[in-house]
């Protein structure tokens, strides 16, 4: 409880001052907190998965509800900025993915490790970063969580390891944070996420291997969201079903559209991990509503009517809602106020985002290697030179 | 839109005495029509890499599928390491295969079977074996907002690999050609298409096929004060920093694309530094390591009593290829300008 605490108050920082007295009036009339079934998940070398219901609390469904609204509204901020060429580059836009993000964070601890690949923009916040930070990063300005140098797919922040631009090349990482983790005896575990396109590349399986040799308390996670770029997951892989993949490592399949599902598995496997069994593998079945990248339609391989479909029956934000609603653990007009604070929020961010100036260009020959004293980068000819200062 | 309406002498003269019909296409569309070119001819030739079915990323695949049927162009699953171990096995049974990495930036995963297969193989085997008919295509260079990974130019790593060819082509025109000389050497070859040049650039390109050989440099424009060198999008800067120094200094420059990375024409560049005195030579990837440091070693062993100024090499900084500094990261036509300045000054 008390590392919940610690996570809300966290968020509750970076987000708009509400006065608490507020909630305190409405709270006599709701129920404190409430039983849900979730779906099972099919298991692969397990006896038992994670429980078929769960208790969500009041506090934790505003939480949580917050959390996946600033993902939300973040996501088509950065879709509208990129839009209008204030964001440039690449970018990658997790919508229709946000249970995946806060409800592994509501599993975990914030003194566990996550590492992703590019679609990273919702981890980047539920790790701790406020969303100024992110929108920053992403118009490339000095209060980016990179100091503006690092762009869409590489923001970092304590214990997320980023942010990671070639699929695939995160998965061994991981893995060697799981081996930190456990050398370091502190009990912590390391998620490692990756996607359905990235499952068929070898060093996932090398990987695999490792963690499974060293007994490494590595969490594997799928984010199966059907589509790698524009191929669907059956033309792509001879076995979709990416949770068995790991073959000698034990594995779960889990609806990742439902947050509550999502919390459930993350606590089951992180309990597993941290017992010393070993690596779990993870598959989350999630939808992603734009396309793979902000020059992807995304429709040129799936119908509209595909996505309008998930967007109508299996939505995550609305997911939520509904049930806190019909449980009588928020009212609708409380939720649509909290949707109000994170549109403030959003569009503050936005606007510092397009008012803060670019990194000075001194900043270029920065960071390289760890320098002491600095030296001098090699310019475009022998007549410029940069300083390297780290 | 960039039109390229200066053809080279060599250009010309094809044009002059071909009796074939040219098309008015872009360097995905002479991409592509290299592509049929081949299929056409060679019924052991296959495309594959990551969406090359639908058209691919860059639409240089547009219709080969349709054409030519799913067996010969077929999309893998995303893994570059094993497309070109996949690639080697196909060109060593005797088939044409044509792989393609979606970026340059991606081909590191595949860097060890290219320099310890494919490169190897026919040297390891003593002649038995070889994968001759493999050509890696793969998307290079930045493209104003591709940062660290969607930008990079890594023909110095491949440079420093005996047994493989690799080849950028500047235009349309030049890409057909060379793309096609490429699939038909008996040596695999890795072709690094400017991807900035896509849309970019356009010509009129013939539309039946035809060879540009390769380990040629071609002399752009001919000059006697100073010879500027580069290959790809880079080209055209230095045709500009041409024009510019004949404008503002009276200055008369050679300039050459090298077409082939290795092996490389060492005689027409050396036979032009021995003209003119003054070497530029210029890039995208960083300079230390570049492949402008192997040209300008090598001039020099060549041409030391020639030169009349150190060679100058304006290459992008020792950098990764960054975000938001790209416009300042980039070798363009004003430092290129202002290093030609001082070498005619030394």
């Amino acid at each position: 409880m008390r590392k919940m605490l610690a996570a809300v108050s966290r968020v509750l920082s970076g987000a708009a001052q509400k006065p608490s007295s507020r909630v305190l009036v409405a709270s006599r009339n709701f129920a404190n907190d409430a039983t849900f079934e979730i779906k099972k998940c099919d298991l692969h070398r397990l006896e038992e998965g994670p429980p078929v219901t769960t208790v969500l609390t009041r506090e934790d469904g505003l939480k949580y509800y917050r959390m996946m609204q600033t993902v939300r509204r973040m996501e088509l901020k950065a879709d509208q900025l990129y839009k209008q060429k204030i964001i440039r580059g690449f970018c990658h836009l997790c919508d229709g993915q946000e249970a995946c993000c806060v409800g592994l964070e509501a599993g975990i601890n914030p003194t566990d490790h996550l590492i992703t690949a590019y679609r990273a923009h919702g981890f980047t916040f539920t790790r701790g970063l406020s969303v100024r930070e992110i929108l920053a990063e992403l118009t490339g300005r000095r209060g980016g969580c990179a100091k503006g140098k690092g762009g869409s797919m590489h923001m970092y922040a304590k214990n997320f390891y980023g942010g990671n631009g070639i699929v695939g090349a995160q998965v061994p990482l991981g893995a060697g944070i799981a081996l930190a983790c456990k050398y370091n005896g502190k009990d912590e575990v390391c998620l490692t996420l990756y996607g359905d396109g990235a499952a068929n590349q070898g060093q996932i399986f090398e990987a695999y291997n490792m963690a499974a040799l060293w007994k490494l308390p590595c969490i594997f996670i799928c984010e199966n969201n059907r589509y790698g770029m524009g191929t669907s997951v059956e033309r792509a892989a001879a076995s979709t079903d990416y949770y068995k993949r790991g073959d000698f490592i034990p594995g779960l399949r889990v609806d990742g559209m439902d947050i509550l599902c999502v919390r459930e598995a993350t606590r089951f496997a992180a309990a597993y991990c941290r017992s010393g069994k070993g690596p779990i593998l993870m598959e989350l079945q999630t939808y992603r509503y734009h396309g793979h990248s902000m020059s992807d339609p995304g429709v040129s391989y799936r119908t509209r009517e595909e996505i309008q479909e998930v967007r109508s029956k299996s939505d995550p934000i609305m997911l939520l809602k509904d049930r806190m609603v019909n449980s009588n653990l928020a009212s609708v007009e409380e939720l649509k106020e909290i949707d109000v604070e994170v549109r403030k929020e959003i569009e503050d961010a936005a606007q510092f985002a397009t008012a803060d100036p670019e990194p000075p260009l001194e900043e270029l020959g920065h960071h390289i290697y760890n320098s002491d004293p600095p030296f001098e980068v090699r310019g475009a000819n022998q007549w410029i030179k940069f300083k390297s200062v780290s | 839109m960039i039109i390229f309406t200066c053809f080279t002498r060599h250009e010309i003269i094809y044009f002059l005495f071909s009796t074939g019909q040219t098309q008015k296409m872009n360097l995905f569309q002479a991409i592509t029509s290299a592509l049929d070119n081949s299929l056409a001819k060679d019924p052991t030739a296959v495309i594959f890499g990551e969406d090359v079915a639908f058209g691919g990323v860059f639409r240089c695949t547009v219709g080969l599928r349709d054409k030519y049927g799913k067996d010969r162009v077929f999309n893998t699953p995303l893994c570059e390491q094993g497309i070109v171990g996949f690639g080697i096995g196909i060109a060593v049974t005797g088939a044409t295969a044509i792989a393609e990495i979606q970026f340059a930036d991606y081909i590191f995963p595949a860097f060890d079977q290219i320099v310890n297969e494919a490169a190897k193989y026919r040297y390891r085997s003593g002649d038995l074996f070889n994968c001759g008919s493999l050509t890696i295509r793969s998307p290079w260079g930045c493209v104003g907002h591709g940062a660290l990974y969607h930008s990079q130019c890594p023909e110095a790593f491949f440079a420093h690999c005996p047994g493989i060819k690799v080849v950028i082509p500047r235009s349309p025109f030049q890409a057909k050609g060379l793309l096609l000389s490429c699939i038909e050497d008996k040596n695999p070859c890795i072709f690094f298409e400017p991807k900035i040049l896509y849309r970019a650039a356009v010509e009129q390109v013939p539309v039946e096929p035809y060879n540009i050989p390769l380990s040629q440099a071609e002399v752009i424009q001919e000059g006697s004060d100073i010879t500027l060198v580069a290959w790809g999008t880079q080209v055209h800067v230095i045709r500009e920093v041409a024009s510019m120094a004949r404008e503002k200094l009276g200055v008369s420059c050679e300039v050459i694309d090298l077409r082939t990375i290795i092996p490389w024409d060492v005689d027409t560049v050396c036979k032009s530094v021995i003209k003119t005195g003054r070497l530029l030579i210029s890039h995208e990837a960083p300079l230390t390591g570049g492949f402008a440091s192997e040209i300008s070693s090598t001039v020099q062993e060549e041409c030391f009593l020639n030169l009349e100024a150190p060679i100058s090499r304006v290459c992008g900084y020792d950098t990764p290829f960054p975000h938001i500094f790209e416009p300042f990261y980039i070798p363009d036509k004003w430092k290129c300008y202002d290093a030609l300045r001082k070498m005619i000054n030394y």
